[in-house]
């Protein structure tokens, strides 16, 4: 029968991708437990058949001496934290205006107001960051850790604002009122009740920005060159060697991976669900 | 929202410090960059800060410059090529998962896995799996019998090569949006379908595919403005390579202005990159309105508020 046939292709094809999905996952870890040797005289896939694993790159990662990690990765951390929180922070703040309030500037009404500010994310972030390099260097703020918290905090504020003025027009203003005749005043109403209620998007546009500042190359390539330089610039500046030691590079892959998977697990709910999805109707 | 009428009518100052700190990253990382981008880009301006405004002398450069003609092609022809397979091959994912009844939890946190990667490590990745000497992709290809390929040295592979890797990390993101709108369906026009006697080629053809019509709109749009950015998989993959191969306006732009310092010719790519990217932005949003606005008849549903959980299976 037809559906049979139908049933086994689509089994298939199902095989087929998750090993397409998995296979170059599998070879990166792989390859971080490799010695150079097995590297190069690869490709060896198959742990103590093909090549003796080694746990020498994963070592090496936490000597200072040896490797340049450990800052690198405390500067992802730090920056992505850092300007994602500002970014919610600030974001939240105008999201809620937008959510309650009507504005005209112009003949820009809310929804203009918000589409320009995400509109932002349309532009090409190269015609911007040539600009920002020339403003750095005049301002001193080239390679610094507010630069790049800066630098981040431009990039996912439209991101946050946009998300969370959905969240917050779902929230019913019934209760805002109510916490009004309790006697609470504006801004404890905002912190008490408003945010409290909308936690889940906040949560959501945090950890994304994180997922988009962790991952940023082009502006750590463009506006830092020594002490404010993040993992991914680690990974690109181990590449440039003649004879790169994957095995390292493969470890900082892996441990760079591991901010976005519990992101993902996170928000798998929220995500597949409504910000995604809702957030950009 | 029913009482806008007052609360508009003054608009506290309060509410306007809401909005302030979002128009003024706005207008300090976006509309100062993008006018000063603009100036940059009609002047000689080397890296050192000397520059002299000349018009528009680097864009003539530029749009008769073989190199950038070979640049501005790839780009357009990267976003085109991987979005189209990304698509076709994330919407193929999730109706295949959809309708499997078995592993769709762990399935789907499979596919979604190439998503988390860093693109960097991205890079990384399939500059090893390409590898001639060292890397899986090879010895598959011989260990089928196939003749080996340049994967990063030749002009069509290593442009092939980049399209995998994108399809390989970004395929996810297409089947993320589209299974998530594939579950929110009601699943009651689709059982009558079948009850009908619809085929389940009719069912996806006619059923289905219209409705998913404003989640594939959003999804393509959203992959279709990120591919215009390729960088950093290029970069580590084939560092534009072999020649201006694969070179993109971003990668171009960045040697030309960071490498050479000749940020004035940079800057002058970029802008022709935002004409490109707000001419296609702005057609895929007018084609999204309008569907948008004809949808009523055919009983599309309101993705945000539907409730997904009748249409998964325990």
């Amino acid at each position: 029968m037809m559906s049979k046939l139908g049933a086994w292709g689509r089994r298939l094809f199902l095989l087929v991708w998750v090993v397409f999905a998995l296979l170059p996952a599998y070879w990166a870890l792989s390859t971080s437990f490799k010695r150079q040797v097995d590297i190069y005289n690869g490709p060896k896939m198959i742990p103590f058949v093909d090549f003796t694993p080694t746990l020498d790159a994963w070592q090496r990662l936490w000597v200072a001496s040896q490797s340049d990690f450990l800052p690198k990765l405390l500067n992802s951390f730090v920056f992505s934290a850092v300007s994602s929180l500002i970014a919610v922070v600030l974001g939240a703040f105008a999201a809620y205006g937008l959510a309650r309030f009507e504005y005209r500037y112009g003949a820009y009404r809310n929804d203009d107001i918000s589409f320009l500010i995400v509109s932002q994310r349309i532009m090409p972030p190269i015609v911007s960051v040539l600009a920002l390099y020339v403003v750095y260097v005049q301002l001193r703020a080239l390679d610094t850790a507010w630069g790049m918290i800066l630098a981040f905090t431009s990039m996912n504020l439209p991101i946050a604002v946009y998300l969370l003025r959905s969240f917050f027009a779902a929230i019913p203003e019934e209760l805002e009122q109510a916490a009004a005749l309790d006697g609470y005043p504006a801004v404890l109403r905002l912190v008490r009740v408003v945010f409290p209620l909308a936690a889940p998007g906040l949560a959501s546009a945090f950890m994304l920005s994180f997922f988009f500042a962790w991952n940023d190359f082009l502006f750590a390539l463009m506006l830092t060159f020594n002490k404010a330089q993040t993992l991914p610039l680690y990974i690109s500046s181990l590449s440039a060697q003649s004879q790169p030691e994957w095995a390292l590079i493969a470890a900082v892959g892996m441990i760079a991976l591991i901010p976005p998977v519990v992101v993902t697990l996170v928000l798998d709910r929220y995500m597949s669900k409504q910000v995604l999805v809702g957030g950009v109707r | 929202m029913t009482d806008k009428g007052p609360r508009s009518a003054g608009g506290a100052w309060y509410q306007h410090l809401l909005l302030a700190p979002p128009l003024v990253f706005f207008a300090a990382f976006a509309v100062f960059p993008l006018l000063f981008t603009l100036y940059v880009s009609l002047s000689v301006w080397s890296i050192s800060g000397d520059h002299r405004f000349i018009g528009f002398g680097n864009y003539a450069e530029l749009l008769t410059s073989p190199d950038f003609q070979t640049t501005f092609f790839n780009t357009v022809a990267f976003a085109v090529a991987t979005v189209l397979v990304e698509y076709v091959c994330g919407m193929t994912a999730a109706l295949m998962l959809y309708r499997s009844r078995a592993g769709q939890g762990a399935l789907r946190l499979a596919f979604l896995l190439p998503m988390m990667f860093t693109p960097v490590v991205v890079g990384f990745i399939w500059r090893t799996m390409f590898d001639p000497s060292y890397g899986p992709v090879d010895a598959l290809l011989r260990w089928v019998g196939l003749p080996s390929v340049p994967w990063l040295s030749e002009r069509p592979w290593a442009f092939a090569a980049v399209v995998i890797a994108d399809v390989w990390q970004w395929t996810p993101f297409m089947f993320l949006i589209i299974y998530a709108a594939m579950r929110a369906l009601p699943t009651a026009p689709l059982e009558a379908a079948v009850v009908d006697g619809a085929s389940s080629r009719q069912v996806f053809w006619d059923h289905m595919m219209p409705m998913l019509l404003p989640a594939s709109l959003t999804a393509i749009l959203l992959r279709t403005i990120e591919s215009f950015k390729l960088f950093d998989v290029v970069y580590l993959l084939t560092g534009g390579g072999p020649g201006v191969g694969t070179a993109t306006i971003t990668l171009s732009a960045y040697f030309t202005g960071l490498r050479n310092g000749d940020l004035g010719s940079a800057a002058a790519m970029t802008f022709l990159l935002l004409v490109v990217v707000l001419v296609v932005t702005t057609v895929l949003l007018k084609v999204a309105a309008r569907i948008g606005r004809t949808k009523p008849r055919r009983r599309v549903v309101e993705l945000p508020q539907t409730s997904p959980s009748e249409g998964v299976p325990a």
